[in-house]
């Protein structure tokens, strides 16, 4: 016999061998797979218990509620449906009919805006229940916002990832300066935000032109990347306290405007940052192509890049989506009564003088939390995909 | 073979690429600007500007009249109130009397600053010693409050809180979250479902969060009493103690957080390039030694970066405390930016500034001195 | 033949292309006749899609000028070249039907539909596509895309064509095919082209000219014929020929080339310490060990087919000779070899120039 080779028999595996020994590659051993699936389920369970808790919670009355923990419908307690009719009967105008004035609304107090330097309209004055005010205003200003953050924000990351940019720093400099001088104009001296924006940017022409030629000192893309992405660092707080001031000065205060604008910029780091991922992998060839074809930078954004970053797209959009729909400090500041969101609307409730009625704050939590979580399941569905694993490689 | 003689292309086609719109051709050149003009002014105007605007709330004292806002200028009194007056204990808690232990480890982590602080000279530029400098004074001051209220036995203030929010709160959910996704990397079958599931809570409103959590740590009336009768902690509330509510606190964030550490540290394990692992599993490595040698060293970089990202959400930690407890009991669970929010609604616009100010450079500096020292040390060292 | 009209001509003037520190391009010179097929033929590195991309306009040069038809372009943008090109990766729109990706270059122009249409159903023709208009790139084979990128670089009959390895992403006997089917189309659209490859067959097949360059610098402009029978250094020499040219270390002395203290007589006259002798495969025979020039060992014996290459060893050098198919020798035997004196290049070891 030749005793120098290894020899492996299977049947000879002792017992701890069995349970502790992956069978073959690419396999789990027994003991590991009851400690995976074991932890796995338990986390499970902490996941959904407390969305469970809410919902059930929410089919209770005020007895269920107080008398201590009751876990299953229709075993421990009876449900009912009080705390969601609560909801939609406490005041008169809540019917579907409302969902459309609220946009027609809408509609109109945004060409009431646009208009304002030309002519003066008032604007109508929302009549309708709370819970479906709220509703619209978080879906108006989270829809809005989402919008004009990834429009702004991916043609930023396209312009960083494709077009070599190199401002001069003297020019960035007289950039904030006219900005600062054009807040403080509006803000400070009354003047209409139409009429020093038009100056400032006209000034800012001309001194490009005449002063930005003696500035020597260079940026690169790398460095404006950074720069906006790292504003995400900023705590909102700082920033909260001066935007009240200035959007009480331009009469912007309560408006969906200041919401839309102030979630749009909160967010703008993590679109530029994802989508510059984006579009930094698209095989540059097709963008080479199409300019040798003769389209324009425009025409090659809208007509290649944008349709095949869609995943990616899609994702960010959602993401941004949901962190709009959450958002609570701006809101809390800014939005004090006609555009109350959904979170200012569900800790406005906290404020009752018997203590909570749990089960209508759970009613109101379950609407609340509905299109995130049909969100989260259609998100992940880009990340199982690796749409969005890209960007956090370091 | 086809023929190429017929060949007819109308004239238009090429008259169109001798066309020259002028103006169409500047927008053409100049698209870089445009392009990039929108998100930087919405940025500068809505966040460079009121940080620099903020400075001035923060060095007034500001009145509401009703011809607007009246600014009276205060010096650093606002910060100042903060480190010697008023509210001292608030923000950095009690800090005397300091206990030796307290002394002694406050001693030694100076000692270990210092030292880092000087052999850096060597090899550091000096724009790299100035932050440096910045990091250890920064070090310095933080371990001294650290030492003189909490390791000497005394209450700390909302700086603490806050800072007890990140690291704890970071590490547990870091620590929880890369479990959970090294056990979905593992061949086991319905990973989508776990998936889907796991991911959920990052979506949820935190708001949401706050009151659902605050549903079911009730003692009373909460799913979890029972439970807690049998261990005998029938008559236990955690929102008298500061500890546990603080780490109430921590069950909610981490709930909601560690599906974000879950996913991205999933999508690094998934990205680990499959041979690595089988080459590894040839030369007969065990499991512990694959996952010590092949895998977490391929993880690290994102690790530190999805460390990075958490720590700079984690510091505007405010919805939570805000529902949750109110900021109690007493001031125990008040983030910083909690604090600001309640200073605000008292119009002390000036301490709120100034308070919303010391957040931004303790965030700052923190995720600076992590990002100089930790992500960007793992990244360039190569593996 | 139509389409003489529009032949235009190219010119490169002292082109100079750097990266940070890497100059990629030396002054390089290239006129190009209306209507020529030049070849840019290289290996990776040597600057021969750095001069393609500058003349596209996708790259501007830091030094010299590039003319269309006389006309100074270098600093005109990609669109009012009236160029196109094709890619490697032929580029094509993976949204796009193979209709869309061929009309493209028209719609960003604003021409109209129904010219739009009829345009592409003839480009399509063109290159036999008139089947597949409504398919996605994904649905097309490697060398139905090749043909895409084709109809959507000829559907504007552009002044100058350029194509960029547009045939390294197919199997081999497609190449072969598309190969002879981008020469036909070549010859009878009259459209100058610049085309860039690595492959010295595309090379030597296609072009009516080839330019060889090397690290930046043009190494020798001509017609195939004469790259391979004159080339101008041992760069080129050694660069074009499979299997490629043997080189021979030795001595120049007079008019004889010494090697290994054998002296092999040549045509060309001169003293040099380090010189190169370059000799073709297929110009040296193999003979019996008492008629060869040289007389080596076999070092290994491949037979390809219709003749068998034998590989000999001689001193540090190897030298590579077609023998016929019958041939049998084994390794390690004794061979002489004959090496005729008019088929033979010396070259200068350290400039690597040609003696003549």
């Amino acid at each position: 016999m030749n005793d120098s080779g290894y020899r492996f028999d299977a049947s000879r595996k002792t017992l701890a061998q069995r349970v502790f020994e992956a069978p073959s590659v690419g396999k789990m051993s027994p003991a590991a797979k009851l400690i995976a699936y074991t932890l796995l389920l338990t986390w499970t369970l902490i996941v959904l218990f407390p969305i469970y808790w809410v919902v059930i919670t929410s089919f209770k009355d005020q007895a269920a509620v107080n008398q201590g923990p009751f876990y299953i419908p229709f075993v421990d307690f009876q449900p009912t449906l009080d705390a969601w009719r609560v909801q939609f009967t406490e005041d008169p105008n809540c019917n579907v009919a409302s969902i459309a004035r609220q946009f027609g609304l809408l509609a109109h107090n945004s060409v009431v805006f646009i208009l304002s330097p030309i002519v003066t309209i008032t604007p109508m004055e929302p009549q309708i229940c709370k819970i479906y005010l709220a509703f619209t205003n978080s879906i108006v200003i989270s829809v809005f916002a989402t919008f004009l953050c990834v429009l702004v924000g991916s043609m930023a990351a396209y312009a960083l990832a494709r077009i070599q940019y190199q401002p001069k720093f003297g020019n960035i400099m007289m950039f904030v300066l006219l900005i600062v001088g054009v807040i403080v104009a509006t803000s400070y001296y009354k003047i209409p935000w139409w009429v020093s924006s038009t100056i400032a940017l006209v000034m800012f022409f001309f001194l490009v032109r005449s002063i930005g030629r003696f500035f020597k000192m260079k940026l690169g893309n790398g460095d404006i990347l950074f720069w906006i992405i790292s504003q995400r660092i900023l705590p909102p707080i700082v920033v909260v306290i001066p935007i009240y001031v200035m959007f009480q000065a331009v009469r912007l205060l309560d408006t969906h405007i200041a919401l839309i604008l102030l979630y749009a910029v909160a967010n703008m780091p993590i679109v530029v940052w994802l989508m510059h991922d984006f579009f930094a992998n698209l095989p540059i060839e097709l963008e080479e192509s199409a300019q040798l074809d003769g389209a324009t930078r425009l025409g090659i954004f809208r007509e290649i890049v944008l349709p095949l970053t869609r995943p990616g797209l899609a994702a960010t959009t959602m993401l941004i989506l949901v962190l709009s729909w959450n958002e609570y400090l701006f809101a809390v500041f800014l939005a004090t009564v006609k555009v109350q969101t959904m979170p200012i609307m569900v800790a406005a409730k906290n404020t009752g003088e018997k203590g909570i009625f749990w089960w209508e704050m759970s009613a109101l939590i379950v609407v609340m939390i509905i299109p995130v979580i049909v969100m989260a399941i259609l998100l992940t569905r880009f990340i199982t995909k690796g749409v969005l694993s890209g960007a956090i490689k370091g | 073979m086809p023929s190429y003689n017929s060949t007819h292309q109308p004239e238009s086609v090429l008259a169109g690429a001798s066309r020259r719109d002028r103006f169409a051709e500047w927008v053409d050149r100049h698209c870089g600007t445009f392009f990039i003009a929108p998100a930087v002014t919405l940025i500068l105007i809505f966040a460079i500007f009121p940080t620099i605007y903020s400075l001035f709330f923060a060095v007034s004292r500001v009145r509401f009249t009703p011809d607007g806002l009246k600014f009276r200028f205060v010096g650093l009194r606002n910060f100042s109130k903060q480190f010697f007056g008023s509210a001292e204990v608030h923000f950095l808690g009690r800090t005397e009397p300091v206990h030796v232990i307290g002394m002694i480890i406050f001693a030694l982590i100076v000692i270990a600053i210092v030292w880092w602080w000087f052999r850096s000279f060597k090899k550091a530029t000096w724009v790299g010693m100035i932050g440096r400098t910045i990091s250890a004074a920064m070090g310095i001051f933080l371990s001294w409050i650290l030492c003189a209220s909490l390791l000497s036995g005394n209450a700390i203030g909302t700086l603490y809180t806050t800072l007890f929010y990140v690291i704890v709160g970071c590490a547990l959910q870091f620590i929880i979250g890369t479990g959970l996704a090294f056990l979905c990397s593992q061949p086991i079958s319905g990973k989508n479902f776990f998936r889907v599931v796991f991911f959920i809570p990052l979506m949820i409103t935190p708001l949401g969060i706050g009151y659902a959590m605050r549903m079911l740590a009730d003692v009373s009336k909460g799913p979890i009493q029972p439970l807690l009768g049998v261990f005998g902690l029938g008559d236990w509330v955690w929102s008298v103690d500061a500890w546990s509510a603080r780490f109430v606190m921590m069950i909610g964030d981490s709930w909601q957080w560690i599906p974000f550490i879950f996913i991205c540290m999933l999508a690094a394990l998934e990205n680990i390039p499959r041979d690595h692992v089988e080459a590894a599993q040839v030369d007969g490595a065990s499991s512990f030694q694959i996952f010590r040698e092949i895998t977490w060293p391929q993880i690290v970089p994102v690790a530190v970066t999805v460390l990075l990202i958490r720590m700079i959400e984690a510091f505007k930690i405010v919805d939570l405390p805000n529902i949750m407890t109110g900021g109690g009991p007493g001031s125990a669970t008040e983030s910083m930016t909690l604090n600001a929010m309640y200073i605000w609604r008292a119009n002390d616009l000036g301490s709120s500034a100034a308070i919303a100010y010391l957040l931004l450079i303790l965030t700052v500096v923190v995720c600076a001195s992590f990002f100089n020292y930790v992500v960007l040390g793992r990244i360039r060292r190569p593996n | 033949m139509t389409g003489n009209s529009t032949k235009t001509s190219v010119k490169f003037e002292n082109v100079e292309k750097s990266f940070g520190a890497v100059q990629v391009l030396k002054n390089f010179d290239l006129e190009v006749e209306p209507g020529e097929f030049i070849v840019l033929l290289g290996a990776s590195g040597s600057g021969k899609t750095t001069a393609l991309r500058i003349l596209s306009g996708l790259e501007t040069p830091t030094g010299g000028r590039v003319y269309i038809e006389g006309q100074d372009i270098t600093d005109v943008l990609p669109k009012y070249r009236n160029i196109s090109m094709v890619f490697q990766s032929y580029a094509l729109y993976p949204h796009k039907t193979v209709a869309e990706n061929i009309g493209f270059p028209l719609k960003v122009r604003k021409v109209s539909k129904d010219i739009m249409d009829s345009s592409i159903l003839e480009a399509a023709k063109q290159v036999q596509l008139d089947g597949l208009l409504e398919r996605f790139p994904k649905e097309l084979s490697g060398g139905q895309r090749q043909r895409v990128a084709l109809a959507r670089a000829i559907i504007r009959r552009p002044s100058v064509f350029l194509m960029d390895e547009p045939l390294s992403n197919l199997d081999a006997k497609l190449r072969g095919h598309m190969r002879a089917e981008l020469k036909h189309m070549q010859q009878s659209m009259g459209i100058t082209t610049i085309y860039v490859t690595h492959d010295q067959i595309e090379a030597m097949t296609l072009a009516h000219r080839v330019a060889i360059l090397e690290k930046g610098v043009l190494q020798q402009l001509a017609t195939p014929a004469e790259i391979y029978n004159n080339p101008a250094n041992l760069f080129v020499a050694q660069f074009i020929g499979s299997p490629p040219m043997n080189v021979v270390h030795g001595a120049l002395d007079g008019s004889n080339f010494i090697t290994q203290g054998v002296r092999i007589p040549t045509k060309v006259q001169g003293n040099i310490e380090k010189a190169v002798m370059g000799i073709r495969p297929e110009d040296c025979t193999v003979a019996p060990t008492s008629e060869g020039t040289l007389i080596g060992k076999i070092y290994t014996n491949e037979l390809i087919g219709d003749h068998t290459l034998v590989t000999v060893d001689w001193g540090g050098d190897q030298i590579s000779v077609k023998a016929p198919k019958d041939f049998t020798g084994m390794q390690g035997d004794d061979i002489g070899l004959v090496i005729p004196s008019d088929r033979l290049f010396v070259f200068d070891e350290s400039t690597g120039n040609r003696v003549r």
